[in-house]
């Protein structure tokens, strides 16, 4: 079983990459909040522009000062 | 740049949905016709579209281009929605559909010309796995890119799904695919052979094959789930702690579960068992996504009611849980003795084919496309109803004919006589499954017809609609 | 929703009010101008998508916005603002805040929509689970109070968030120990793959180089298992050394260092066995195990510190009171005994005080663990960091700062948790020679082997040392009595000397004290009798206070304590005689209360034959009468508390002699004593002969529970094992006793007994089972039956058993 000479390596070095990117999931807060994240994609209004029209509401955006390109 | 960045990339998220659709028809079409050719060997004309040459280019044709384009469009749809950007690098996203369609195009005439590698999910030549590696890769830089320049903090689950897909399609691939081509009169042809040989070769075909099935269908669609389930459903998953919990779990365990493929064969005994071993402990992070899934309506059962949409997302999970118990108990060595070769792995591939990977894939799209072409809602909700019953008696009759044909075919067998002969010679196995052969093309035919009436449905609900990007939102508690 | 609900806050719309906002083009009804204000701010700022998205109501304004608003600008002060905000350079700053009202999602979405738009703020994120936002703004283009001011526009309260140095130091101390965990357990997962096929594989099934490849992943794998998490074990080992202790670490170190060095051997010389898995599975478990251990003991703690938080940060001063009632805000910490504060309902009460003006009631349930609020009117004491229920309240501040009932409940705490128990030293004694008895026997059994069996001596010391580490008898009463503290903490009853919980359970006599202890301490009306047909009971009652308003007699309190919340008629002319009564004229007639005779004095007319038994009984009476004739007769006494019938009851179900004392007079002493089936009284007894009874029943080799007001008892309840002090005194912060019943509610006292027996029962269950645990594996382990995997799993699950076990004790419900 020669080919274990790679898939183990191919393993380990995953195993480790995962380990990493774990870490900096943490580190960086990803698992602060465990319940918040649900409900921010439900907050993000993607209906289709039914009854707006886009431009009307990129226009409400820019009044409320959210809509507006990055500086 | 500063006008496009205030909105989504929503054009080559139309792009790969409408694909979908296209795609998914094309392959389900070729899936009906060998499955008619194993009812009528007449209709198996010339070598090109001989079953042979077809099963390939049906595999290849609902994995790749349905399922790849149903990934591509809905992960470039969450990815800008849940990082509140804009899709990265624009024209390498536009690439990557091109690509894309150039692979699935090349694989539509190479595998019936009778090119092919001879790895099952892998047949592809190595130019053709050249162009996917570089398609593959500019995939992972639009998507991961997305994320790193994402205006929130946190990365929903589902993109975590999205992302260890990527990244360990683009390993197994990689691996896998490691072929010599073959210089023939001193030119270089598009023919290859596998790196590696003998059973090693098995080996490494079923780490592949099985972590495809494991991170390309399993995991990639399971980020559809966490986010198409709780944004049709109007209520936040389920259990979100559990969902993180799921991915890094399913992450850890999959990786070893391959050698399941190759019970009873010259892989050593120890490899066999550990296979089954991993198979078996993955059903725990299987159930728990799928309990996830569905508890996210528990309160809300109502919705399931008249909605279509919640109708095959959480009908996909019922069948996520089916298959993903079934797949386990199959890779106990005794029961793999039953099954192995049989019609019964056919019936417990399309369980998870069809009733998880195709019925998630319909319901994200049937959310996805009006809001892709400014429409309130699909063109007729009617048909999207008629479109989930033709689509859930269609498998019912496919996976109910394959399971029965299956146990037949492995108890006939396996039985034999007090002398020690076999008790059936093959033909009248073959004899045996032949109604079941007719009653799987039905169910194939019934999905295949839903299908088409999706595509109706699509291009009533395109006719007229706007393709006007929607408006990046800029994330609550993040100011310009 | 009915029509006539608020369509911001759910209320019903009080009749004849006609408030509406327009909201997305449908005017909807608001109940109150707070409503409406909040609904039309959330509207012009383009946020009504909040209305679609929420799923659950948020709570009402209550108040007109622009009073909350004055106080805000403090927020802005440069050195108020140095405990919670951080600099981050060019007026970049960043604070923590806590935001109150908060009821579901669609409010994060709002507060977060809400920040965000203001010009100058930089960030807004607000944590769900917490419910705290992390704000980052620019100072040159908007100041805190602003963003505050924004918050309060839509209906909530925002308040920094000062997060207490401890907290974070604790919230470290978990994250590193949850990261040893998760590597240990994610290696011992990853190890057990590469572990796993060498069992599965049959006698030369698996190619020597195979197993060889595979001892190389684990030994890859097993590395940050051993360098990065069972590296505390390696320090403790370590320090223990070189203070030529030996301490619980020494085994688990020199097992995991051991097993580790001979498989690492095996795999660079290809021979030999490996032990990755078990050194993997070993340091998970052991870490799980004090994982858990140290999330119990954080719990315990998290009531000091939720304590700690109860003040607030602000107060309105009233400074011109009762002349001028106009508030400004100040600093809590400003405040100084005799100022005046305005305390609104819904409020923190920012200092200890007595109320003189208002009434309402008073939620202390975080102090006492009394859940019930408890009523609060002109001249009772209120406590610092109680919540304000319903109706504002003007307080005189008596005591500030360190000086407050808070203050000194969070020393008295403190100073539990500094003493270490006697049973735990005792448990860490018999560990260290158990670990070194433990060590001497490793060394034999080393030997042992190695001249029976040299193959196995390596792998069967590692599991003696293994198996055998003594954690599960020391963690067993560590645990437990920390987390029943916490229990009783919560309960009401503070532990404030650290051997109280063992003494409590063993005592065997539990002497009261009457006076503030079984009963309440001072005068109470305990029952009314009217007599004429003017007045009803109320009307009695109303007038009687109403004459004694001014008094400072023990019955004016009682009176007014009665008849609070009731309107008290006006009067005219009011006198006092000394020692008799008092007098005042009621609608022209003249009316008194006090003495019967001295009533009696007042129309002539002899007390009617129904009110004669009334009278005569052992309690005061005081009656009240005008110029035409007797109105009411008033019972007054020192009344039993409720639960000390049921109290005293389960103490003696339990098996506890129980004994009164008490400086009263006899008659009294017996009759308390015979409403609560008291036989052992001793009334008219002195301090001095308090301490006697006590010594003469030590001497007799009583364990004895004393349990007294705490400021008369000091010289007994010192004299006692295990005492216990009423806890509502403000004598708090000098107590000496053992316990302090904070809630004063008896039944809590029963309670805390009940947890302090428990807990005792749980420490034994615990050292039983470590001892007969270890009586057990240890012969196992040196004969060579247990591997060190099982070893591991053996040793972690005897500790995890004991951890979970102390932990049913934070479940104690009722006596």
């Amino acid at each position: 079983m020669e080919i274990m000479y790679l898939l183990v390596p191919v393993s380990v070095v995953l195993v480790f990459l995962i380990g990493v990117v774990f870490w900096w999931s943490v580190r960086s807060g990803q698992f602060d909040d465990m319940e918040g994240p649900a409900y921010r994609i439900l907050m993000d209004d993607d209906d289709a522009i039914s009854g707006r029209s886009v431009e009307a509401k990129v226009k409400a955006d820019a009044k409320r000062g959210t809509g507006a390109p990055q500086k | 740049m500063s006008e496009t960045l205030s909105t989504y990339n929503y054009k080559v998220v139309r792009q790969f949905a409408v694909m979908t659709v296209v795609w998914g028809i094309v392959g389900m079409l070729v899936g009906v016709i060998i499955a008619a050719q194993l009812v009528w060997p007449e209709l198996n004309f010339g070598p090109w579209l001989s079953y042979g040459r077809l099963r390939p280019l049906h595999t290849n044709a609902v994995i790749f281009a349905f399922g790849g384009c149903a990934l591509f469009a809905t992960s470039y749809y969450v990815v800008q929605r849940t990082s509140h950007a804009r899709l990265f690098a624009g024209g390498l996203a536009a690439f990557t559909f091109w690509g894309w369609q150039l692979v699935i195009l090349l694989a539509a005439l190479s595998l019936p010309l009778g090119f092919t590698t001879g790895k099952e999910y892998a047949e592809l030549e190595w130019p053709i796995d050249i162009l996917i590696t570089v398609v593959w890769v500019s995939y992972a830089i639009v998507f991961f890119g997305t994320i790193v320049k994402r205006k929130v903090s946190h990365i929903y689950v589902a993109n975590w799904f999205f992302g260890s897909m990527i990244l360990t399609v683009a390993v197994l691939h990689l691996v896998n695919s490691a072929e010599i081509p073959v210089f023939a009169a001193g030119i270089l042809t598009p023919k290859s052979y596998s790196a590696y040989a003998g059973v090693q070769d098995a080996m490494i075909q079923w780490w592949y094959g099985h972590n495809a099935v494991g991170f390309f269908l399993t995991a990639g669609f399971l980020g559809i789930m966490y986010y198409f389930v709780p944004k049709q459903a109007g209520r936040p998953i389920y259990s979100y702690r559990l969902s993180v919990v799921h991915f890094w779990a399913l992450i850890f365990t999959y990786m070893w579960a391959g050698p399941h493929h190759l019970h009873y064969t010259a892989l050593p005994d120890w490899t066999q068992s550990v296979g089954m071993l991993f198979s078996l402990i993955l059903l725990a992070p299987s159930w728990g996504g799928m309990i996830n899934g569905i508890m996210t309506l528990s309160g809300a059962w109502h919705k399931l009611r008249d909605d279509p949409i919640l109708k095959f997302l959480i009908t996909s999970l019922s069948f996520y849980g089916m298959s993903t118990f079934e797949g386990p108990m199959m890779s106990i060595k005794t029961v793999n003795a039953l099954s192995h070769y049989t019609d019964w792995t056919i019936g417990h591939v399309h369980s998870g084919a069809l009733g998880w990977v195709a019925m998630v894939t319909i319901g994200s799209l049937y959310y996805l496309l009006p809001r892709l072409y400014g429409k309130p809602e699909m063109h007729s909700i009617k048909l999207m109803t008629v479109h989930f019953w033709v689509a859930t008696i269609g498998i019912v009759l496919y996976i109910a004919s394959m399971w029965i044909s299956g146990v037949m075919q492995g108890l006939m067998w396996r039985s034999g006589n007090a002398d020690g002969t076999l008790a059936y010679s093959f033909v009248e196995t073959v004899k045996a499954t032949y109604p079941f052969y007719a009653i799987r093309l039905v169910g194939g035919l019934l999905f295949l017809s839903g299908m088409l009436i999706m595509a109706y449905n699509m291009f009533k609900t395109i006719a007229g609609g706007s393709t006007e990007d929607a408006p990046v939102l800029v994330p609550a508690g993040q100011h310009a | 929703m009915g029509q006539d609900n608020c369509y911001h806050c759910g209320l019903p719309v009080p009749a004849g009010l006609d408030l509406s906002v327009s909201i997305d083009g449908q005017p909807r009804v608001m109940c109150c101008i707070g409503c409406q204000a909040v609904t039309q701010a959330i509207v012009d700022n383009g946020l009504s998508d909040y209305y679609r998205n929420r799923d659950a109501l948020p709570d009402s304004p209550r108040e007109a916005v622009p009073t909350v608003l004055q106080g805000l600008k403090l927020y802005d002060h440069a050195d108020f603002q140095k405990s919670f905000v951080r600099d981050f350079g060019e007026g970049e700053r960043e604070a923590s805040l806590i935001i109150e009202g908060i009821t579901c999602a669609a409010c994060i979405w709002l507060n977060e929509q809400q920040v965000a738009q203001l010009p100058g703020v930089i960030a807004v994120h607000i944590n769900f689970a917490t419910r705290r936002a992390r704000v980052r703004w620019d100072e040159r283009r908007i100041k805190l109070s602003d963003i505050l001011a924004a918050i309060v526009a839509i209906g909530y309260r925002a308040y920094p968030y000062d997060a207490a140095m401890s907290e974070d130091l604790a919230r470290k101390e978990r994250r590193s120990a949850l990261w040893r965990v998760f590597v240990a357990g994610f290696g011992m997962m990853q190890v057990m793959m590469y572990a796993i096929p060498v069992y599965l594989a049959g006698d030369g099934d698996m190619a020597p180089d195979i197993e060889l490849l595979l001892r190389w992943a684990s030994m890859l794998l097993t590395l940050p298992v051993i360098l990065y998490s069972a590296a505390p074990f390696f320090r403790g080992a370590w320090r223990d050394l070189r203070r030529r202790r030996v301490g619980m670490d020494v085994p688990v170190a020199l097992g995991v260092g051991a097993a580790f060095a001979a498989s690492v051997w095996a795999t660079l010389t290809a021979s030999g066995e490996v032990y990755f898995d078990s050194v993997t599975m070993f340091v998970f478990f052991l870490l799980g195990g004090r994982f858990l251990e140290m999330t119990a003991r954080q719990r315990a703690v998290s009531v000091t510190e939720a304590l700690a938080r109860l003040l607030p940060a602000f107060a309105a001063r009233v400074a011109g009171y009762p002349l001028d009632q106009a508030q400004e805000q100040v600093m809590a910490a400003e405040l100084a005994p005799g100022d005046v504060v305005l305390v609104r309902a819904g409020e923190t009460i920012p200092a200890d005080g007595l109320v003189i003006e208002g009434a309402s009631c008073a939620n202390e349930s975080l102090l006492t663990g009394e859940s019930a609020p408890v009523a609060k009117f002109p001249g009772a004491a209120v406590t610092g960091g109680a919540l304000n229920v319903e109706s504002p309240l003007f307080i005189r501040v008596e005591q500030v700062g360190e000086a407050t009932r808070l203050s000194a409940i969070i020393r008295l705490m403190e100073r539990a948790a500094l003493e270490k128990p006697r049973l735990v030293e005792l448990a860490d004694r018999i560990a260290g020679r158990f670990i070194l008895a433990l060590l001497v026997i490793a060394a034999a059994v080393a030997l042992a082997w190695c001249v029976i069996d040299p193959a196995k001596a390596l792998w069967i010391t590692v599991s003696v040392l293994v198996v055998t580490c003594p954690c599960a008898l020391s963690l067993a009463t560590p645990v437990a009595l920390t987390v029943a503290s916490g229990a009783m903490a919560r309960a009401g009853l503070l532990v404030t000397h650290s051997h109280a919980i063992e003494t409590l359970a063993r005592a065997t006599h539990f002497v009261f004290d009457k006076t503030g202890t079984l009963t309440r301490g001072h005068m109470q009306l305990l029952e009314v009798l009217p007599l004429g047909t003017v007045f009803d009971k109320p009307a009695c009652l109303a007038l009687a206070a109403a004459i004694e308003q001014s008094s400072e007699h023990p019955i004016g309190a009682a009176l007014r304590a009665a008849a609070v919340g009731a309107g008290l008629p006006v009067l005219a002319s009011v006198s006092n005689e000394p020692g008799s009564g008092m007098s005042a004229l009621h609608q022209g007639k003249a009316v008194r209360v006090g003495r019967p005779d001295y009533v009696c004095a007042l129309h002539g007319q002899p007390l009617p034959e129904s009110a004669r038994v009334f009278a005569a009984s052992s309690d005061t009476v005081i009656a009240l009468g005008s110029e035409a004739g007797w109105l009411a007769l008033f019972r007054f006494g020192d009344e039993i508390r409720p639960q000390a019938v049921a109290m005293i009851a389960a103490l003696r179900a339990a098996g506890r002699q129980i004994a009164l004392l008490t400086g009263d007079a006899a008659p009294v002493a017996f009759k308390v004593a015979r409403a609560l089936a008291i036989d052992e009284v001793h009334a008219g007894i002195s301090p001095q002969g308090k301490h006697e009874y006590v010594s003469r029943l030590q001497a007799g080799g009583a364990i004895v529970a004393m349990v007294g007001d705490g400021v008369n008892d000091a010289p007994v309840l010192a004299q006692a094992q295990v005492s216990v002090a009423m806890g509502g005194g403000s004598q708090l912060a000098r107590t000496q006793a053992d316990l302090v019943l904070l809630s004063e509610n008896l039944e809590h006292l029963g309670r805390g007994f009940f947890v302090a027996r428990r807990c005792l029962r749980i420490i034994r269950q615990n050292l039983l089972w470590s001892f007969a645990y270890n009586l057990v594996a240890l012969p196992l382990a040196m004969a060579g039956f247990i591997t060190p995997w099982m070893a591991g799993v053996g040793m972690s699950g005897s500790s995890l058993l004991v951890v979970l076990n102390s932990l049913r004790l934070q479940r104690v419900e009722g006596v």
